[in-house]
This record gives C-alpha cells, structure tokens and sequence, in this order.
C-alpha cells in the first residue's frame, strides 16, 4: 500500500477484513490436507503431481494384475511339476521291469505278470496326462477338451501355448503341452509302454534291443519337460518377488506424491494460527480509536 | 458600504458554518455505507459586486462567504479502472468456479475416478486370460466394462448438467442487468430533475454508481457523463443506457449443433459485447464444458476403437470371430456390446477358432495403454487450466484490491478528518457569532451612546 494514500477508516478495516480471510483460507487449507491425509486432492493442487500419481496408481493397479498373473502360473507350473515327477517315477518302474524282463530264466507266466504290471503303469501314466487345474487338463496345450489322453492314449489336445504376463512385456508359457511332456502323437511314452507290454507277452528279444533305448528316450523327453517347467516356475518366482518389491516401492513414491508431509504440514498450521491470531489482535487494535475517543 | 453589512457578514457565515457541520454530520452518518462519496461544501469568499461604477464602488472588505453546492468527492477515472478491473476479476472467478466444478466432476486423482475404473476393466482380461472358459471371469469382466462405459456417461452427464445450470443462471444474471439498467434509468431522470429543481442529487448518483459498479462486474461496462449529471452505460461500444433509454439484453441458445449460447440485444438479437461474470459464463458453456466434453468423448471412443480393434482378431468361445466389444447407443454414449451383455462367452480371448483356453487377444487388451494415458492427459490439461486461472485470480484481486483502495482514499470516509473538520466549523462558527456581537456592539455604541455629550 501506497503511504501517499488517504487512509479511512473504511479501508482499514476492508483490509484488515481480507488480510483476516486470506489467513484463515491458508489455515483451511492447511487443516483440510491434514484432515485428509492428501496434498493433492484435485488436479489443480499439483497438475504434475496429478500425471505422476495417475501413473503410479495405474502402475500398482496392473503390478496387482500381474502378481495375481504370477499366482495363477505358479499354481500351474506347480500341478505340473507334481504330475511330472509322478510321471517320472512310473516311467523308472517300468524300466525296472523291462530290465527284470530281459532276463532270459524268466517264465511266460512272470512275463506276463510283468506285462500287466506294465499295463497298470501305463494306466496310471495315462492319469497323470489327464491331470486337471481348476477343471482343466493342464497337459492339453490350448484346446478346450475335457481330457488331454483318451483312453486309448489317443492326444486330444493342440501345441498351444499359454502364457502369463508377469511383468511388464513378461510374458512365461505356464503350461506343457502333451507332445512335449510325453512324446510326439502317435510315437508318445504311451506306445512306448504298450510295446513294452506286447513284447513282454511275446517279443521278449526287443525288449533290450529297442524298448529299453524308446524307454529311455521318453524318459529324457519327461525329465526335460520336468526341468523346464522347475525353471519358469523359478523365473516367476522371481519377478513375482521383484514384482512384490516394486509395489512396495511404487506405493511409498505414490504416497510421497499424493499425501501429505504431516510433520511439514502440522509446522505450517502452527505458524498459520499464530499468524491469524496476531491479525486478529492487530485487527481488534486498529479498527477500534478514532479522533472521537479523544475529543471532549 | 452600509452599517449593517458586518451583520450580513457574520449571517453568511453562521449559514455556511451550519451547513457544512451538517454535511460533516452527513459523512460521518455515512462512514460504513457501501457506495457513499464523502461531501464537502463548496465555500467561498463574496467580494461583493464586482462591477465598478463612478459613484458606486466598494472599497469594503467583501460580504462574506457564498455557500456553494455540496459536491461529491470522487476520481472519475479511478472509477472507470474499477469498473474494468472488478469485470475482469468477476470474469475470472466465474471461470474459477467453473474449472473447480468441473475438476470435482472428474474426481481424479482417486481411488474411484475414471482412471481406475479403466485400469481395472484392462486387467479384468487378464483375469479372462488366465482362465478363458470361466464363465464368471467374464461375467466380471462384462460387468467391469459396463461400470466404466457407465463411468464415462455419468461424467459426461454431469458436465451437461453444468452447462445447462450455467445457462440458466446466465439467464438470472442477465434478468438482473437489465433490472439494473432499467434503475439507471430511472435514476437518471430522478437526478436531472433533483438538478433542474436546485435539490441536492448527490445522494441519487450515489446510489446510481452502485449500480454501474454492479454492471460493471455482471456483465462488463463503460459509462460516459451525458447532459445534466446522466451518465450513459455502453457494453462493448452499444448503449445499455442512454440518458432514461434502456435497451434491453437476452439470453439466445443457438440452433446450431453446438447450441452455442450468446447475449445478445433484445431489439435486434445482435450479439453484446459482455465480459464480467456474464463474460465469464459464456466462456464456461460454449468453451470450457464442450473442451473437456469432448475430450471426455475421445477418451471413450479411443477405448472403443482400440479395444475393438483388438478384440475383434480374437474368437468366442463358440469359435467364432470376436464382435466389437464397445459399441455406441443411440445418443452416442459407449457401451459394452448388447450381444456380449446377454452372452460373456461371446467375449473374444482366444487368437485360434478351436483353442478355447487360448487368452493371448485378451492378454493384448490388457496391455494397452492409450486409453489410460490419454485421460490422464486429459485430467492434467483440466490442472494446469485450472490452476493458471486459480493464479490470475489471485493476481486480479490484488489489483482489485489496490483500486478499491485508491477510490476509498479518495471517496472515503475518515473519521479523524470529520472530527477535525467539525471542531473547525464549530470554532468558526463560534466566532462568526462572536463577531456578530462584536457588530452589534458596536452599533449599540453607535446608537445608544453616540450624541449624549453634556447629557449628564
């Protein structure tokens, strides 16, 4: 203000009117963010403050997606990597008897108690094929049947590949389709095991000769299929982990964007009502003398 | 020069003092009134006749004190820059509160804006994609779709309805100017009359200003003195007011697509020029609301056409090619696919016709990001706009402030000068009617005591 200005007591008092409401507007303000808990409670507060907490909210939204993403794979690669390891152990049962049944001192009957024993095996195997996730036959790649083996040992399924985002442009195959757990259709562990129970009964001769080396083969196809799975069930792991961590991190940065910095903002609300009161006491002094209190 | 003129002498200025202790007494009535010009009485010295003549000439000391008129101290020019500035500030706060409105509309950022229904309905076909054919993922995930098309409805339903309330209190505001302008009218032809019958106008003009200054901040004026004490009222260089001549103004809402809304003159239903709060109005319901209506609409139809595009590479359930997932209803709002509502299976995850638990298409629609980053450009345009103007507010009342101050220093009241001017005229007064015992004194001598020499 101007000291060459004429003073009024109107004046004095408008200006002691807004400079009293604009303190007490900084004090609302003040106590409002912390009443809230938000600095930025609408765009304007802090337009880039706004952009930053848009994207960090967005960016906790889809981590959550991911991490439930990561659940979802895990789950599956873990029924698989059970079934697998279940597989793996029938297919050793059945070498055991392929070995037992090379053995020439044999009798037709043993042979024979073998090959059922072989039969039992496969039926088995076949169960492990058709083991289910939430309903559905995790060995069936992406085809929509109830079962991946029929009864026969007949592939149902296709070479479809399903995958999980985990991660930002992360994306991890979370099933096995048949083929690459059990063999190529029509030459599968399944034909494996059932030429191993026909030449039990009557071709005992191939069972070293080419049996035992399919056997074995197939066995190396499972085993395979078994790691990989063990290393993407680890590489979720992983990202799910790092996943967990960024959350954590993206909701501190969200909280330092958005909230309020109480011990900043408790100071300036001290100093904003010791500031109103001040003006409210100069206030009450200006407003009150004139000339009229002094004059007889 | 007569004996008696030390009489007429003190008797004028037993007048003058008298009436400026009343105008005193007047300003200090006044002191807390809105829109009150301080008085002052126009005093000055009567030199007596003024035309010299061989046998007639005055060698006296005057005759005294002439009583002017009482006048209004008042800077024209500071209030023609009130005017301006207080249509400007009351612009900018129209435009404030509009901004405010419109961000609380928007509700962002939050944890149930637009923002986060997007992000939600994205990941819900991620959720679709981890289990293709569960049915109750995308149940959700049709449901999701609805909340967020339902979501950009509402927001833009909310904005019309700000739109439609700012015309109608455009069109109170303007019932308002023209009420006002009809009183200045009025005032106008009570004034020049005050004026022709030598009564004092003063207080009318007063309460004329008053009424120019709330123009000025409804709709944006300027005013120029006409003949005998009118003033005339112009919004952008068309008279309101012309001497006790009001035109009228009104509301028109436009036929076009837009229905772009203008004041205009009754008469001839050509636009006026208003600024003010009026100004302010208009810029909200044919600029600011439409701005963000519309970028509100290629939000959603950004979502539609990226979404669809996607969507419509994948297959159904049944194996079919998938449908538009969004379409537009018939008043152009974006809503989930009818055909999808009635049967989610038709909800396209699967890039093969046969591979049913296939989810790679969904898993690209949860990938996008366009549509999140548009509207959430959209929102920070809304901050930065708004808190530019939240500025310029803050600027202006400044500036209001200083001018408001400029024209109290000047028109005010101060109660310290009246007192002193009271004191003032009161010892004048005083002493004027000492001076008029001293003359009479002195013709008492004159009379009573003069020629009684030897009297005894």
């Amino acid at each position: 203000m101007s000291s060459a200005f004429r003073i009024t007591q109107r004046s004095v008092g408008l200006s002691s009117l807004s400079g009293l409401q604009a303190a007490l507007s900084r004090l609302q303000a003040t106590q409002s963010k912390l009443a809230s808990g938000k600095a930025i409670s609408r765009p304007s507060d802090s337009p880039t403050g706004t952009m930053s907490a848009l994207r960090l909210r967005t960016s906790i939204d889809r981590a959550d997606q991911f991490d439930r993403n990561a659940a979802d794979g895990l789950a599956r690669l873990g029924t698989t990597d059970n079934a697998l390891t279940d597989g793996l152990s029938t297919l050793r049962e059945v070498r055991d008897a392929v070995v037992q049944g090379a053995n020439s001192s044999l009798s037709q009957t043993d042979r024979e108690a073998l090959a059922a024993q072989v039969d039992g095996l496969r039926q088995s195997l076949l169960a492990v094929a058709n083991t289910e996730y939430l309903k559905q036959p995790i060995f069936a790649g992406t085809a929509g049947t109830a079962q991946a083996y029929d009864a026969a040992g007949t592939y149902l399924g296709d070479t479809g590949v399903s995958t999980r985002t985990i991660a930002p442009g992360v994306k991890v195959a979370v099933n096995t389709p048949g083929q690459d757990a059990f063999g190529p259709a029509g030459n599968d562990v399944f034909k494996v095991l059932s030429d191993i129970s026909n030449d039990l009964r009557t071709n005992p001769g191939n069972l070293t000769t080419t049996d035992l080396a399919n056997l074995d083969s197939a066995y190396v196809t499972m085993q395979n299929a078994l790691s990989s799975v063990g290393s993407r069930y680890h590489q979720i792991e992983i990202m799910q982990a790092r996943n967990q961590a960024n959350q954590l991190d993206t909701k501190s940065q969200l909280s330092d964007v958005e909230g309020v910095d109480l011990p900043a903002a408790t100071v300036d609300l001290q100093m904003q009502e010791v500031a109103y009161q001040a003006a409210l006491g100069a206030t009450a002094r200006a407003i009150q003398p004139s000339l009229v209190d002094f004059l007889k | 020069m007569g004996d008696f003129n030390g009489l007429r002498i003190a008797l004028s200025s037993l007048y003058a003092q008298q009436k400026a202790i009343q105008v005193t007494g007047q300003n200090i009535a006044n002191v807390n009134t809105e829109g009150y010009s301080r008085q002052r009485v126009d005093m000055a010295a009567d030199s007596g006749p003024v035309t010299p003549a061989v046998y007639s000439r005055y060698p006296g000391p005057g005759s005294g004190v002439l009583t002017g008129d009482t006048t209004r101290i008042r800077d024209q020019f500071l209030d023609l820059r009130s005017y301006q500035e207080h249509a400007v500030d009351a612009g900018l706060k129209e435009s404030q509160s509009v901004l405010s409105r419109v961000e609380l509309a928007f509700d962002e950022p939050s944890d149930d804006g637009l923002s986060k229904l997007i992000s939600t309905f994205l990941s819900g076909f991620d959720d679709v994609a981890n289990n293709p054919d569960d049915m109750a993922a995308r149940a959700q995930l049709v449901e999701q779709g609805k909340t967020l098309a339902a979501g950009f409805t509402q927001l833009d339903a909310a904005l019309a309805t700000q739109r439609s309330s700012s015309i109608a209190e455009l069109d109170s505001l303007v019932g308002e100017v023209n009420n006002a302008a009809a009183q200045i009218g009025q005032l106008n032809q009570n004034i020049t009359s005050a004026i022709n019958n030598g009564f004092s106008p003063n207080e009318l003009m007063d309460q004329r200003d008053q009424l120019v200054a709330q123009l000025a901040e409804q709709a944006g004026i300027t005013i120029q003195n006409g003949d005998a004490g009118q003033v005339n009222v112009f919004i952008g260089g068309t008279a309101l007011v012309r001497g006790t001549q009001v035109s009228p103004l009104r509301v028109d809402v436009g036929t076009d697509p837009a229905q772009t809304v203008r004041v205009t003159w009754a008469a001839d239903n050509y636009p006026a020029g208003v600024s003010g709060t009026a100004g302010g109005l208009l810029s909200a319901v044919n600029d600011v609301i439409p701005r963000y209506r519309a970028g509100l609409a290629a939000v959603a139809q950004q979502l539609a056409t990226d979404v669809n595009a996607i969507h419509q590479t994948g297959y159904d359930l049944n194996g079919n090619q998938g449908l538009p997932f969004f379409t537009t209803d018939p008043s152009g709002n974006v809503i989930v696919n009818p055909a999808i509502v009635a049967d989610p299976k038709l909800v396209a995850a699967s890039a093969s016709p046969t591979a049913t638990r296939d989810g790679s298409v969904a898993q690209q629609i949860a990938e996008l990001t366009g549509v999140g980053d548009a509207y959430q450009q959209l929102v920070v345009r809304l901050g930065v706009e708004s808190q530019a103007v939240n500025r310029r507010v803050d600027v202006q009342a400044s500036i209001v402030q200083h001018v408001d101050q400029a024209k109290e220093a000047t028109s005010g009241v101060n109660l310290d000068e009246e007192m002193t001017n009271m004191l003032q005229f009161q010892h004048a007064y005083d002493a004027a009617a000492r001076f008029m015992t001293a003359v009479d004194q002195t013709l008492d001598t004159l009379i009573n005591s003069t020629g009684l020499v030897g009297r005894g």
